[in-house]
């Protein structure tokens, strides 16, 4: 079938690697304009305060200080929130965790905007500091005393510091522990990571003379990013142009808003052009973070393994602001049940307000969490029941065309040849297991998951120039993950022109289609479908050219290779696009145009099969699945463990750039090794203790195994551009479990709270031996 | 509070003549006076590897060096090392395997890819693990940076 | 001595001194690792800087006629992590240095810098005090020396007085025997959670044994009487005997890389295995 296309399934380098190996790939930290100021913020001391007012005088007279601002400089109603809108773009009345942004300075250089921050006077009255969901439920402190009357785009149920709930059910769950033989009951614990995009966050704006921000950020979305400064400073869409240098990494980090308001509010202050780029501290304190969730999870079995029951309570901390947090809850709930089939389930949960860093979007969203309790129960329901812990889910595993939780049909269906096929890779029904070196102990681990990807809306515009190139405009940012090239790539290959034909746009809000954002897997399936689809309007257009002079029937016409239009079966009759365009832009029909756009429309909720309160996306879908296998050797003498090698198979429809495909699995392997392993945000009372690359480690080469084995399983999704489905985030969900099963195996240790650290883990040797 | 500094370098192959403040890292100089923006700040205090330039022909984070410091030393960046066949084929090896995805971290890694080859041409996957343990990298999960490395010092022993 | 207005590079010891006298407020710039990391954190804000990189004496690794070593203050780790002359008990400071950090910060570190700045995570610091190494001090009054076990007084503090600056590092002549360092890290290049520095050599008295342990208190742990324990021909006993007093004489901290009471416990396990394995090669070799 792959041999049928010519630019899909092609292993090409990004089509931005040059600029990228020479150095001359510009990030936001790499822009300068005429005239530019550098910005500093100040940061709150106190985890939770009221504050009564501000003295800048002294920071205002300070020389080189252009401009400064406050909470004061932002309407009260003028609240920004993916879900619920209860964030200012500084402190207002109130700072909700220490680290907040309270106020920002332009100046003529960063050290002076940095040291006239420090002479900013706040008053604040402390108030109590509510630093865990249980503390702060139990709390009559409030942290948002209005939250009632906050914008919500769904009905999420808040009430004090509860931020959300969300229940999911299908079935019956209590009738369904009745009829099992077996339940089992565990609690799980996960902690904060933090994404360490390698490229702190920044913004720079601009203000014309008229008074419209132009504004460069490192963003996972320009129109994310145009919708919050709007809602931040009270202006409508069409005053505030956002546009994207390349962006050093993100992984949800950069999704929703961090600085770009703060930025625009100064430029207009300072009608100066204003950059603030993050330190690595402030970037740590004040951006987000990976949700920490507290994980109650209950499975009934039958005796013969097959599962027919499963509840799962989780709960949030959403820190002090909600940002995507009630989505994490939603998203999380609806993958805890797992890609297998369960007559009954029950998933509901809470996310509640704290005093801390706003946890938010990080790669995966709520599925590594429920993911990591639910896969390390199968394996411990497995080993009780004497079952080998792959041929107990296969046993399980959703098959064909079976419904996801809450209802949706899956359209492709790779589970069990990712199972299958990560098996065999791997040894794992290997009589003799690879040794384990003295003092050591090694054995293999085994996990499953599954993930979305099509969600919201994207569009795209595909335009013949002149000469018949083609000019590819779509509005999705590429992270880093490689969108730009995936999608010239369908763009090519729709309409059979060389890939390098293909110019691709940079996303910027006042001439790309709207695209809601380079975030949950969704740009290959969600865009790529956009720009095939437009392409077709191209196909179409260029065909009635060529009808019209062969005078031939449309349907006698097709694309053929090198851009052009042939009658079928008389190859020699073909006109190029270059002679169409002309044609089209001179004499007749005028230039061609191609555009598509669409929002996902499967709904996630059958009614008809599950019940719902406080579901914050009523339409998504389309399932990604992966499974992994790890090798791990623990130490006997300090519990550090070793991951030696690893093998993680994920059904991405159809691999469009198969290179590419592998990096996402390779860097999703090593991000989530980091978070299974030894990644942990901790705090010191209300402070972040380890805000530093000193003292918050992610793996490096020595961490991760040279042995990782990406595996392409390609089952060709019948929604999906070409069958292709994303493969961003489930390549590290099943990440934690797999290294617990293994650690498990191979010391007969189960830690139920992430990270799984030597300490952990010798603690549960020693307790073993006694 | 700091007076500007006289100090001299020579920035890839071209004598520099600055004024700087006394506590100027070398990656502000280049950076901020010269825009040579190549090596990138990811935290400013040498964990990352994303400013790794070389001094001398020696690979240092230039976050960690005090331009003022750096009196009378060649100063190379990836900007700077274009010319170098090594360079070159590590360029070339990281675009045809896939070696980079958001690109901050590319630099750094490419200039301590550099001096790792230099010193040793055929070197094995942990002597390249271990050479490029202090570049992080968040995206990859460096096993295709690891085997570019490897193509790019086969192609240099033909 | 040539002034460059606030950067001061003097020439030779005595004027580095001289200048360190005169101006209290100076910071000594080394490789500029550590230093250049708490500039930019905002931690401290030198008025003055005293370059040691033209100090010729400060740089390199020389062999005394007695068969000890002499490594200037000014000699970068990936020098030492390169010295492949120490062998026997002195494996321990080329594998210490091997260890620290990453490559390219071992471009730029010094040993003078790292032990001055005696940061109990660091690795030099338990592997010179195991290989009883002695640290040359120079001040107005001329030179001294202090074995390193001294020269280490508390966290992030020296015996270093102020205008005095480290000279060289001194390592007896090497003992045939074996020199070991092992360190627990979160990931490589990090502090370390607990190290241990171990020495062994063996003559007709059994085996005779130094084990320093790092990162378990301010200052790197080293007991004559689990010394004494771990010489002559010790036993199991003898060895958890050992490790039980480092433990008891620990004095850890609960941080982002591990909670004291699990450094505690680690000390006589990380203890047992140098000691086992040293024990082999020594077997081994005789």
């Amino acid at each position: 079938m792959s041999a049928a296309f010519e630019s899909v399934g092609r292993r090409l380098p990004r089509i931005d690697s040059r600029e990228k190996v020479e150095g001359r790939a510009q990030y936001i930290a790499d822009l300068t304009r005429p005239g530019m100021l550098h910005a500093a913020m100040l940061q709150s001391p106190h985890a939770h305060a009221r504050i009564r007012g501000y003295d800048i005088s002294a920071a205002l007279a300070t020389p080189g200080v252009h401009a400064v601002v406050t909470g004061d400089d932002f309407a009260g109603a003028n609240r920004m929130g993916a879900f619920i809108k209860d964030e200012h773009a500084l402190a207002k009345g109130k700072v909700r965790y220490v680290g907040e942004p309270v106020a920002a300075v332009a100046a003529q250089t960063e050290s002076i905007a940095r040291a006239a921050t420090q002479a900013i006077r706040v008053d604040y009255e402390e108030l109590p500091a509510l630093l865990s969901p249980d503390q702060a439920l139990a709390s009559p402190v409030h942290i948002h005393e209005e939250v009632g009357q906050y914008f919500k785009v769904f009905d999420a149920g808040s009430e004090g510091n509860l931020c959300s709930r969300t229940e999911l059910s299908e079935g019956d769950a209590e009738l369904g522990f009745r009829e099992s033989d077996l339940v089992f009951e565990h609690h799980f614990d996960t902690q904060a990571q933090a994404h360490v995009a390698l490229e702190p966050c920044g913004a720079l704006a601009e203000v014309d003379p008229q008074g419209r921000i132009t504004l460069w950020s490192a963003n996972q979305s320009v129109f994310r990013v145009q919708a919050c400064v709007a809602e931040a400073l009270g202006l409508p869409h069409s005053r505030i142009r956002c546009l994207t240098p390349r962006i050093g990494g993100a992984f949800g980090n950069k999704m929703e808003p961090h600085v770009q308001p703060i930025v625009a509010a100064l430029a207009l202050k300072a009608k100066r052009p204003v950059k603030m780029i993050l330190s690595r501290e402030e970037d740590f304190e004040t951006v987000r973070a990976r949700h920490p969730f507290r994980i109650r999870i209950k499975t009934g079995v039958k005796r013969d393994g097959t599962f027919v029951a499963r509840e799962v309570e989780v709960l949030l901390d959403c820190g002090a602001y909600a940002d995507d947090s009630p989505g994490v809850l939603g998203y999380g709930l609806l993958c805890a049940r797992g890609p297998y089939r369960f007559p009954h389930a029950r998933c509901h949960g809470k996310l509640v307000y704290t005093n801390k860093l706003r946890f938010g979007a990080f790669r995966g969203f709520g599925n590594p969490q429920v993911s990591f309790a639910g896969e390390s129960q199968i394996d411990d329901i497995a080993e009780a029941l004497g079952i080998d812990p792959i041929e107990l889910r296969l046993k399980n595993i959703l098959r064909g065309d079976d419904r996801w939780f809450g209802g949706q049909q899956l359209f492709s269906n790779g589970v069990k040849e990712c199972m299958e096929r990560s098996r065999d890779a791997s040894g794992w029904d290997a009589a003799a297991p690879a040794p384990a070196a003295p003092g050591r102990r090694r054995a293999l681990g085994f996990a499953l998951c599954g993930h979305i990807s099509g969600l919201l809306a994207t569009g795209a515009i595909v335009r013949l120039l002149e000469d018949g190139t083609v000019v590819l405009n779509v509005g999705a940012n590429d992270i880093g993950q490689g969108s730009d090239t995936v999608l010239s790539q369908m763009c090519a290959e729709a309409l059979k022109v060389p890939v390098e034909n293909v110019a691709f746009v940079s996303p910027d809000t006042d001439g790309s289609p709207f695209n809601w954002g380079t975030t949950a897997s969704r740009v290959t399936f969600m865009t790529g479908r956009a720009v095939v689809s437009a392409a077709a309007e191209v196909e179409k257009q260029v065909k009635l050219h060529a009808s019209e002079i062969f005078e031939c029937a449309i349907e006698d016409l097709e694309l053929v290779s090198g851009g052009a239009v042939a009658v079928k079966g008389v190859p020699e009759k073909r006109i190029s696009f270059f002679e169409i365009s002309k044609r089209a832009h001179w004499f007749s029909g005028g230039p061609i145009v191609g555009s598509n756009s669409w929002v996902y429309d499967r709904p996630t909720i059958d009614p008809k099969r599950a019940v719902v309160i406080g579901l914050p996306f009523p339409k998504i879908g389309a399932y990604s699945f992966a499974a992994v296998v790890v090798d791990v050797e623990v130490d006997e003498v300090t519990g550090q463990a070793q991951v030696k090698r690893a093998w993680s198979a994920c059904d991405v429809g159809r691999a469009i750039n198969p290179m590419l495909v592998e990096g996402q699995i390779e860097g999703g392997f090593a991000q989530g090794l980091g978070y299974a392993l030894f990644e942990e945000m901790v705090w010191d009372g209300a402070r972040l203790a380890n805000p530093t690359l000193m003292d918050y480690k992610i793996p490096t080469t020595l961490e991760v195994p040279y042995e990782m084995h990406s595996i392409i399983v390609e089952s060709v999704d019948k929604d999906g551009p070409y069958g292709a489905k994303g493969v961003g985030e489930v390549c590290l969900s099943p990440v934690p479990a797999a290294l617990g099963n293994a650690l498990r195996r191979a010391t007969g240790v189960r830690i139920r709270s992430l990270p799984l650290t030597p300490e952990k883990i010798l603690r549960g040797m020693l307790e073993r031996k006694q | 509070m700091s007076r500007d500094l006289p100090v001299n370098l020579e920035i890839n192959g071209a004598a520099v003549a600055l004024e700087v403040p006394l506590t100027e890292t070398l990656l502000a100089t280049l950076r901020e006076r010269l825009q040579l923006t190549g090596a990138k700040r990811g935290c400013n205090q040498g964990v990352c590897g994303a400013c790794t330039v070389t001094l001398d022909g020696v690979a240092v984070r230039a976050c960690l060096s005090l331009t003022l410091n750096c009196e009378g030393q060649k100063v190379a960046t990836i900007e700077g090392v274009a010319a170098d066949p090594l360079i070159e084929a590590l360029q070339q090896a990281f675009v045809d395997g896939g070696a980079l995805q958001c690109g901050f971290c590319t630099p750094g890694q490419l200039i301590a890819a550099r001096a790792l080859l230099s010193q040793n041409s055929d070197p094995s996957v942990e002597e390249v693990q271990q050479g490029l343990s202090g570049n992080l990298c968040r995206c990859t999960g460096y096993r295709k940076i690891i085997d570019a490395v490897l193509s790019a010092a086969r192609s240099m022993r033909k | 001595m040539s002034v460059d207005q606030g950067v001061f590079r003097p020439a030779s010891v005595d004027e580095a001194v001289s200048v360190l006298a005169r101006l209290p407020d100076a910071r000594l710039i080394s490789g500029g690792a550590t230093l250049v990391a708490m500039i930019n954190a905002r931690l401290i804000e030198p008025a003055a800087l005293v370059s040691l990189a033209g100090v010729d004496e400060l740089h390199g690794i020389t062999e005394n006629p007695d068969g000890g070593w002499r490594i200037g203050a000014m000699t970068r780790h990936r020098d030492v992590a390169a010295e492949r002359r120490f062998t026997g008990t002195l494996a321990l400071v080329q594998q210490a240095a091997s260890l620290i950090a990453n490559a390219t910060v071992r471009n730029m570190g010094t040993i003078g810098g790292a032990i001055a700045h005696a940061d109990p995570g660091l690795d030099y610091p338990p592997a010179l005090v195991a290989a009883d190494a002695q640290i040359e001090i120079a001040s107005g009054k001329g030179r001294r020396r202090l074995p390193a076990s001294e020269f280490f007084v508390d966290w992030y503090a020296t015996a270093l007085q102020s205008a005095e600056l480290v000279t060289a590092v001194h390592l007896r002549a090497a003992s045939d025997g074996v020199g070991l360092y092992h360190k627990l890290a979160r990931v490589s290049g990090d502090y370390a959670t607990v190290s241990v520095a171990l020495t062994m050599s063996s003559g007709v008295a059994g085996i005779a044994t130094r084990a320093a342990m790092g990162a378990c208190g301010p200052t790197p742990i080293l007991l004559e009487e689990a010394n004494a324990l771990l010489s002559g021909s010790p036993g199991e006993s003898e060895l958890n005997r050992a490790g039980e007093l480092l433990a008891a004489a620990a004095d850890p901290v609960d941080d982002v890389r591990g909670s004291a009471e699990y450094r505690r416990l680690l000390i006589p396990r990380m203890l047992a295995r140098a000691f086992t394995e040293a024990r082999a090669a020594i077997g081994a070799r005789t």
